[in-house]
């Protein structure tokens, strides 16, 4: 069956509706909720949605609702086993106590990659990159 | 429910828009676009940092510099109802069975595309 639908964005998502998914966007944020619908853009109706945020081995979630994401901001989407989900060796903690930790990392991960890219750039002869200033 | 549809039918109703720099904007949302493109009247808008703040009567945003939009909960369920209701207004309205030829909407599944052809290629030059 899956061989008869071809590799497109309508293809591939079909079988993710109405399952609990984990989308990542561009700017590091993990959002888990049900994809309820897509478009040819792999533009995101996601439903109940919670935002979660690592620190160590602590994570912590924030309550948002309904999304509609704009695809090209999505880095990835990946479906959630639910069987598996309550595994994870994590704890979870209160938001507002892991939010300064998180914000913590953020900035300090914005640090190391502007000093590196500054020695790329001024010492190994490596061009400036793109204005959006990520990976992707 | 295609994502931009829900766009359309949330019309009128408060949003929050998260733009690709990070500013937010909160407002009602007036119109709306294939671009995605769309007008917002009473706005507030948060810089990326959230520490300045602006009040706006009316802003027009450019759909590519969107990266998310935040709709109210019960809008999913609201359209469901309506889309719901219309097709029964089309079914009384035309009489006979539901989904079976005539133009009007056919049952749908969630955009998916359709694996087998429904109906067998008749109604079309049969007269």
């Amino acid at each position: 069956m899956d061989s008869l639908i071809p590799f497109t964005t309508s293809g591939s998502l079909v079988d993710c509706v109405d399952r609990k998914m984990l989308v990542i966007l561009r700017d590091g944020r993990k959002l888990h909720g049900v994809l309820r619908s897509y478009d040819q853009f792999a533009n995101l109706v996601l439903e109940d949605t919670v935002e979660r945020i690592y620190h160590g081995n602590a994570f912590a979630e924030h309550w948002h609702g309904l999304f509609l994401i704009r695809g090209e901001n999505v880095v990835l989407l990946g479906e959630v086993d639910l069987d598996q989900e309550d595994d994870v060796p994590l704890r979870q903690v209160d938001y507002q106590v892991l939010d300064p930790y998180h914000r913590n990392d953020i900035a300090q991960k914005k640090l190391h990659d502007e000093a590196k890219a500054k020695i790329l750039y001024e010492q190994r002869g490596f061009c400036k990159e793109g204005g959006e200033g990520d990976g992707y | 429910m295609l994502p931009l549809s829900l766009l359309s039918a949330a019309q009128n109703k408060p949003m929050l828009v998260e733009l690709k720099n990070g500013e937010t904007f909160n407002g009602h949302l007036v119109n709306c676009d294939n671009f995605m493109n769309i007008t917002l009247r009473e706005v507030y808008q948060t810089s990326a940092d959230g520490d300045r703040f602006w009040k706006l009567k009316e802003c027009y945003i450019r759909g590519s510099t969107i990266k998310y939009l935040r709709v109210p909960d019960q809008l999913l369920d609201v359209v469901k109802e309506d889309q719901l209701r219309a097709r029964e207004a089309n079914r009384t309205t035309r009489g006979g069975p539901p989904g079976r030829g005539g133009r009007g909407a056919p049952p749908r599944g969630r955009g998916a595309p359709r694996a087998a052809p429904r109906g067998g290629g008749r109604g079309r030059g049969r007269g």
